[in-house]
């Protein structure tokens, strides 16, 4: 079994490499060691998206039972997405799970994941708070993904005014990826961040 | 729960001390199925948790499971493994399955997942063995290698052999769909069995789809006992009280767990999960009490003033921040504010918590409190059960004499029983008249039940005419409760099949 794993990833892996979205710096794939157990994925935010600018890497573990069950995938940059754990990278996506065919390939899976930064499904959500937020502050959710996506993933939008709140909480102590957390998950509202944050 | 209290009932029906009299009494509220075409309808008719059911080995569950089969089989002109999915997929509707053939064959077996769903990718199905070229293993192999379902995507053997392995170690058989993207036409088991070669493997998968034969049949429920390989098979398909003969392990014939009118499956499922995480509890805790920053023993906060002082170390701290209260004034923004402003919504959102609290302690400490009493009478019917023995062994008396105790401690278990599960249901119900009702009631049922008791536990002295009396009104206060519930029950049926027939509606 493992000898199918191995070549059906080192062809998946030139499959990848010889794409039109490699060609267009849309996904992009490497190997991290030579036994093709684990690879280093890497998709762009696409377009008209909070994430457009960015680029977000992924962890991508092959089982010795691959093709027969999904590739083991999670978001190593930081994201702010309701399918996605701001915590962990961990992915809600169903052909992660138990819609994943054997004849999909490693190329299936860059591009569904990138698809879901595009259209996320709030109502299968990985991270209650963001789906939240995704669904009853829809303007506040693209500002944070936007800032997440910039200090995470070298997104191209600053926004000088959610510095701001962060600093005030640094200022007294916090850590600066806390503060953002907690900031994010009450909708930028400093006073509920401060009290989450102390209680 | 209470197996062994059923066991020593079976064993005392059973045994030949069973006099005339003590059997009929017994058979007034007969507690399990046992002896069902003894029991007149006059009889089920009074007693609301008569059931009708059987209890059945696994070879005489094949057995009518393959009837099934074969009817549909034949009636279609389809092979019993096409006939088993189409079952499989419908809850063992056989007419039903039927008449959808018969009107729109193509749609049903689509909804099924026995045909692709059209437009038929014919592409990708080309694609997935172009040039003799798996897609899977990527290995070019003879046409002969290959095999394909009704969907035309073609792999070769090995993998499919592979995957239903795989899929068969994570314990999945009638779910087993083919390998290409974006289709979900299943393998039939013939498909499956022609392909999968070990032994052990053959075998766990036809273990596998039994199970989920029989789990997607309604009138079909294992029996939960440990290692038990009994299955329950009741046409009424109600939350009725069920024993297995086999294991006596007593249960719910329609969820599968604790027996436990008068509350429905759904609430009790919803209670027992609200038990478990007890959030509440937990909520209550974090909200109301924090660690003394300095000392670290927990204070617990009982007013609205965030000036908090430790009473283990009189350390003056602020609550919302936990900082020094001295260095506090004008620096702290946040802080401030709550000093000035007390957060009314807030206070309010903690006034509601320990409602809610109040509210689920009630209910939950009553539940606790007749659970634990029910294990302790538990051991009283086994003390009086050795009595007997004794007095009936030193010749002083016989059962007829005596039996009347032993009957009174196992309706005392059967009252009790009910009771306890009296308040998830009670927890659950919208206040109102019929809540008043139903809590008098209950009320009223608690004080013969304790009345009872305490007759028991002082048996030597009651004298058996009140004893007599009392089990009388106590079982009648039991059935008021139950019939209500019952009934209601029943009608809800009706809907329940409703909703199943519109779950399936969803799925496809
Ligand atoms: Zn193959
Ligand atoms: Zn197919
Ligand atoms: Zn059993
Ligand atoms: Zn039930
Ligand atoms: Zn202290
Ligand atoms: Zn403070």
């Amino acid at each position: 079994m493992a000898n199918i794993a191995a070549l059906r990833i080192q062809r998946e892996f030139k499959e990848v490499i010889r794409s039109e979205e490699v060609a267009k710096c849309a996904i992009k794939v490497e190997l991290v060691n030579d036994s093709f157990t684990e690879l280093k994925g890497e998709i762009a935010g696409p377009p008209d998206t909070p994430y457009e600018g960015g680029n977000f890497v992924l962890e991508i573990k092959v089982p010795e039972t691959y093709p027969f069950n999904p590739p083991k995938v999670r978001f190593i940059t930081k994201i702010w997405h309701p399918n996605i754990s701001s915590v962990t990278g961990a992915i809600c996506l169903d052909i992660l799970k138990d819609q994943w065919a054997a004849a999909m390939t490693l190329r299936t899976v860059l591009l569904s994941l990138q698809a879901l930064l595009s259209a996320a499904e709030p109502d299968d959500p990985q991270d209650a708070v963001v789906a939240r937020q995704y669904k009853e502050h829809p303007e506040m959710f693209r500002q944070t993904a936007k800032h997440w996506t910039y200090v995470y993933a070298g997104g191209p939008a600053k926004m000088p005014d959610l510095d701001d709140k962060i600093r005030r909480l640094t200022d007294m102590g916090i850590e600066e990826h806390n503060a953002r957390v907690a900031l994010s998950s009450y909708n930028w509202d400093l006073e509920r961040a401060t009290e989450q944050l102390f209680s | 729960m209470t197996t062994e209290e059923y066991d020593t009932e079976m064993d005392y029906s059973d045994s030949d001390c069973g006099d005339p009299g003590y059997e009929d009494y017994y058979n007034v509220h007969p507690w399990d199925g046992e002896g069902d075409n003894d029991i007149d309808n006059d009889q089920s008719r009074r007693d609301p948790e008569y059931a009708v059911y059987d209890c059945l080995r696994i070879e005489e569950v094949e057995r009518l499971l393959n009837e099934d089969v074969e009817s549909l089989s034949n009636s279609l002109h389809i092979t019993p493994s096409l006939a088993k999915v189409l079952l499989h997929a419908h809850n063992w509707a056989l007419q039903d399955i039927i008449a959808k053939y018969r009107t729109n064959a193509s749609s049903l077996l689509i909804n099924s997942k026995i045909k692709p769903l059209p437009p038929l990718d014919s592409l990708s199905g080309l694609k997935s063995q172009r040039n003799g070229l798996c897609s899977v293993c990527v290995a070019i192999q003879s046409a002969e290698k290959f095999s394909t379902l009704t969907c035309g995507h073609s792999f070769c053997k090995d993998c499919w052999c592979m995957h239903f392995e795989v899929q068969i170690s994570q314990g999945i058989s009638t779910g087993i769909s083919c390998m290409a993207q974006d289709c979900n036409v299943l393998a039939p088991e013939d498909f499956v069995l022609s392909l999968l070669t070990k032994p052990n493997m053959r075998e766990r998968y036809q273990q596998f789809a039994f199970c989920d034969y029989v789990k997607s049949h309604p009138q079909l429920r294992f029996c939960p006992g440990p290692n038990c390989q009994m299955i329950m098979r009741s046409k009424e398909q109600r939350a009725k009280r069920v024993m297995c003969s086999s294991c006596k392990t007593v249960f719910c014939f329609r969820c599968g767990i604790d027996y436990h009118a008068p509350t429905d499956c759904n609430t009790m499922k919803k209670w027992l999960t609200k038990c478990a995480d007890d959030s509440e509890t937990a909520n209550y805790i974090s909200a109301h009490t924090k660690d003394c920053p300095k000392c670290h023993i927990c204070i617990e906060k009982n007013g609205g003033c965030n000036h908090m002082q430790c009473y283990n170390c009189k350390y003056d701290f602020c609550w919302m921040c936990l900082g020094d209260w001295k260095a506090h004034g004008s620096e702290y923004y946040v802080c401030s504010r709550y000093k000035e402003n007390p957060n009314i919504a807030h206070e309010s959102v903690l006034a509601q918590a320990r409602e809610a609290l109040k509210k689920y302690l009630h209910y939950y400490e009553r539940w606790e409190n007749h659970s634990k009493s029910l294990k302790l009478e538990e051991q009283t019917l086994e003390a009086i059960k050795m009595q007997i023995n004794k007095k009936v062994m030193n010749y002083s008396g016989t059962w007829i004499d005596w039996q009347h105790l032993f009957a009174a401690a196992s309706l005392l278990t059967r009252c009790r029983y009910t009771l306890q599960y009296t308040y998830p249901y009670a927890y659950y119900m919208e206040p109102g008249p019929r809540k008043e009702l139903f809590e008098y009631q209950q009320a009223q049922l608690e004080a013969e039940i304790e009345d009872l008791s305490w007759k028991i536990e002082h048996a030597e002295t009651t004298n058996r005419g009140d004893l007599e009396n009392q089990m009388d009104i106590a079982e009648k206060r039991r059935v008021t409760l139950l019939k209500d519930f019952l009934e209601k029950n029943s009608r809800r049926k009706e809907e329940g099949r409703g909703e199943r027939e519109r779950e399936n509606i969803s799925e496809k």
